[in-house]
């Protein structure tokens, strides 16, 4: 009972922590994409990772994850330990990005509730190619220092200790698994795993590093290990230990002059084949046969010592230490909850300090003021810890980013520069996920249509290599995204003929009166797009407005700025966060409303003289010389008891894309912040109203949207 | 056995019931959250005249529905004897606002009858209504929450209009 063991839990860790990785390894990857080759700390952290993974997806039964992770892993432990000069860089990041993708392809699934059932073959298949191509080249590289004999010094590479009293000698054969691929690297790494304790060591086939060849001869035969040691046989079981590539480990202790032997001394030990066909054990003999004519003696056995990497390989650019932060993963709705129990503690507090049992005459409240301040102090405190709580850096999000551009420009062949500023700018977390998609779309088209290619820069006398910059930043209670880039710019006549043929342009406007923005607005309307070639990218024209509305249902907006030549910038602007909102408090009527205070632009109370009625009902009211539509909201929702005389209420002038006009309510409360809640969803939705929020004194105010009321 | 199981036994042929109009009305007490007093509702403009509003519940903001104005009888004036009984109904929580809250009874299985579809058509409420649970010589009407909230004119409304939406 008490013991069930819960999946779900660990799942989710699996989840959290493998996804949290493969972030790491994307972002170290990137950041040496431009480098000649990683250097030895990516080396080993690449292949620390992908051993992570392996090992608990192995645990988690995914075998595709496993078995691609296993890939990647076996290349970056031959990185590791060969140090191979030939291996083409770029290739390699791809190798490693397509098995992140794919593993988090696979993570996806199953956070989604799925299982991973994506095949990892093609990619394998890759992996395997590119790890033959390197180590392969290797061979090729090292077939002229083959044949001269080891230079004596490295030979000296594994003396016998002194002692040799606790010296025992080994036999030691390895079974693996049939269909196990690159079986010579597995036997490599555990020959690596044995030099910690061997004095002496070697093993057959000998040439495991530099022929692939050899993967099928230890599938078929075995590996066998000679080895010289102080320790004894359960300090190689606890090294070498049957796995799910190895599926069987003899050892067998050996005197030492059968160990002088060599390999010839197998016979003394006769391993009794079950496994293999007569036709496989002769063919074996035949090759022990042939294998004869080349004896090996133990210390023959070396690994070359080589300086471990050199200066030009490393990357050029050693990425910033950035300071680790521990984190935990809480449950969003753990987060929710807590948020509305500090918004109860809040309401509660102020029915407290209100209480009418105070206002007794005569009362000396000093003590209970002073404890009463210490009290607001703290809850204020608490609101603004969970507030900040919810806030996360955009950081990973720009990140992603990164590899877009990066995959991008490959595909492409432009060569484009990268760049991020203020990555750290704290938003909401809900507002992330609003803006992500749309970040995404206004990359890929700097990339895809500012930037231009080679040539054409080449041509325009700019530099080769383009750049597309991605800077947040926090102002006047809002955050600006900023993505520019240094290519072409936008095209004003072609923009301007484009709209002519599809006939948006107002009748009877003469077309040099549009100002730049209102041109540029043009290419977020739907169906619109000014590139003729449709790419893989982009240049269908559902683009644009879409992100423009995907920015505005989080309350934002998007500004283009765009120099011909130059480049562009498209600038978003959102606000910092959804769930609290800085509000205006109104009534009309008994109803109270909110209105968000960045939505007005002032208050002005008018009379009745500057009201224009027009025939058919519609309200105008003139101030300052200018005309706006006037909206009573009391009549609007036909409410109760609100103020008819334009005297007894307040104008709140407020603009929706430029448009201004003018809200009528009765009375302004006050400012306030205020948590903004979804009116339930049982009841329809109401035009004009966003959400609802609950006021200091525990009532319910209707959140106003301004949009919605005017369309 | 667990909780659960133990709670949803001692639950089990319990109503609710409160009186709306002259009938009295039964609710299975498993969708039954609480039973809280009277208090300030929040109207929403354009909506339908049964749904009185929101209401603050400890935080959580929930709608909450006349039942007598439900039912199409003629609505009555809260005092503060009013009570809203807070159902969850499929995750949906809503207040229902009635009369008098009577009392809860058991009524076994072999004391409900099917509603009758004859000679009581016309009355509104009877299409919220499952079966007929005879206590002594009183009787109470059940009501099926379900149909109580989501009406299904309602429903059948929406989807034409979105039909019409569509074909622009």
């Amino acid at each position: 009972m008490a013991n069930e063991f819960n999946t779900g839990d660990m799942l989710d860790v699996y989840l959290f922590e493998n996804q949290q990785l493969l972030e790491n390894l994307q972002d170290m990857v990137l950041a040496q994409k431009d480098a000649d080759a990683f250097d030895e700390d990516s080396i080993n952290e690449i292949f620390r990772t992908m051993h992570t993974i392996k090992g608990s997806s192995g645990i988690m039964m995914f075998d595709e994850i496993t078995k691609a992770s296993h890939k990647l892993e076996d290349i970056f432990f031959y990185l590791r330990e060969s140090h191979p000069d030939n291996v083409p860089h770029q290739e390699l990041i791809t190798c490693v990005l397509d098995t992140a993708d794919f593993i988090s392809g696979e993570l996806e699934k199953i956070s989604d509730g799925g299982s991973p059932d994506g095949d990892a073959t093609d990619l394998l298949k890759d992996l395997d190619a590119f790890l033959n191509k390197i180590s392969g080249g290797e061979k090729g590289a090292k077939a002229d220092t083959k044949k001269e004999p080891e230079p004596s010094a490295v030979s000296q590479f594994y003396i016998a200790p002194a002692s040799n009293d606790d010296i025992h000698y080994f036999k030691i054969y390895l079974t693996y698994a049939k269909d196990i691929e690159m079986a010579n690297m597995h036997a490599f790494k555990t020959v690596h795993d044995l030099k910690d304790i061997a004095s002496d060591l070697m093993y057959a086939p000998e040439d495991i590093l530099t022929n692939p060849e050899s993967a099928d001869e230890i599938v078929q035969n075995g590996f066998t290990i000679l080895l010289e040691t102080s320790k004894g046989e359960a300090d190689i079981r606890n090294i070498v230990k049957p796995g799910y590539d190895l599926t069987k480990v003899d050892i067998y202790q050996c005197s030492k002059s059968d160990y002088a032997l060599g390999f010839d001394s197998v016979g003394s030990e006769i391993r009794i084949d079950l496994e293999s066909s007569v036709e496989e054990i002769e063919k074996k003999e035949l090759q022990k046969k042939a294998s004869e004519e080349k004896k090996i003696a133990p210390g023959d056995f070396v690994v070359e010592p080589k300086s471990p990497g050199k200066a030009k390989k490393l990357a050029k650019d050693k990425p910033k230490k950035v300071e680790k932060t521990t984190f935990i993963s809480v449950d969003i709705a753990k987060m929710d909850m807590l948020m509305d129990l500090i918004g109860e503690l809040v309401i509660s507090q102020s029915v407290v300090l209100q209480n009418p049992d105070l206002k007794v005459p005569g009362l000396v409240l000093d003590n209970f003021n002073k404890a009463a301040g210490q009290m607001c102090k703290i809850s204020t405190d608490l609101q603004n810890v969970i507030m900040s709580m919810r806030m996360v850096p955009l950081t990973a999000t720009f990140q992603k980013m990164n590899r877009i551009v990066f995959d991008m420009s490959r595909k492409l062949d432009k060569d484009v520069e990268f760049e991020m500023i203020g990555d750290t700018t704290e938003v909401d977390k809900n507002i992330i996920e609003h803006i992500s998609d749309p970040l995404m779309h206004l990359v890929r088209n700097s990339v895809d249509h500012g930037i231009e290619t080679k040539e054409e820069r080449k041509a325009a006398g700019k530099k080769e290599k383009g750049k597309v910059t991605l800077s947040a930043k926090t102002e006047s209670g809002k955050v600006w995204i900023t993505v520019s880039d240094n290519g072409g710019g936008l095209d004003r006549d072609k923009i301007m003929a484009k709209a002519r043929s599809q006939g948006i342009l107002e009748p009877g406007r003469p077309e040099s009166s549009y100002s730049d923005k209102e041109i540029y607005q043009f290419i977020t309307l739907p169906g619109f797009s000014t590139n003729k070639k449709v790419t893989e990218y982009s240049g269908r024209g559902v683009g644009m407005d879409v992100v423009v509305s995907n920015i505005q249902a989080v309350g934002g907006t998007l500004e283009i700025e765009s120099t011909p030549g130059q480049g562009s910038s498209m600038i978003l602007k959102i606000p910092l966060t959804l769930a609290i909102i800085d509000g205006i408090v109104m009534t009309v009527g008994n109803t109270a409303f909110v209105i968000e205070t960045g939505a007005v632009k002032e208050f002005v109370s008018v009379e009745e003289s500057m009201m224009i009625h027009e025939p058919n009902g519609d309200e105008s009211v003139m101030i300052r010389g200018e005309c706006y539509p006037v909206l009573r909201i009391g009549d609007k929702y036909h409410l109760k008891d609100y103020a008819t005389r334009v005297e007894d209420g307040m104008m709140v002038i407020t603009e929706v894309d430029g448009q201004k006009f003018c809200i009528f309510v009765d009375h302004l409360v006050g400012k306030q912040e205020i948590v903004v809640k979804p009116i339930p969803e049982y009841v329809k939705a109401v035009k004009g109203l966003s959400g609802c929020t609950q006021l200091g004194d525990g009532s319910i105010a209707l959140i106003m949207d301004p949009a919605g009321l005017i369309n | 056995m667990d909780e659960l199981e133990v709670q949803r036994d001692t639950q089990k042929g319990k109503y609710v019931t409160f009186k709306s109009g002259n009938e009295y009305f039964g609710l299975k007490i498993q969708y039954v959250n609480e039973i809280i007093g009277y208090q300030e509702i929040t109207a929403i403009p354009e909506s339908e005249e049964y749904i009185k509003g929101l209401i603050n519940l400890r935080g959580k903001i929930i709608p909450v529905i006349d039942v007598r104005l439900r039912f199409k009888q003629d609505p009555f004036e809260y005092t503060d004897r009013t009570c809203i009984i807070v159902i969850n109904v499929n995750q949906l929580v809503v207040g229902l606002i009635v009369e008098k809250i009577a009392e809860v009874v058991e009524i076994q299985e072999e004391n409900i009858l099917p509603a009758p579809t004859i000679g009581k058509a016309d009355k509104s409420q009877n299409k919220y209504v499952y079966g007929i649970g005879k206590v002594g010589d009183q009787v109470k009407l059940l009501l099926d929450p379900d149909r109580l909230l989501n009406d299904d004119e309602k429903i059948a409304l929406e989807q034409i209009t979105d039909e019409e939406e569509g074909e622009e």
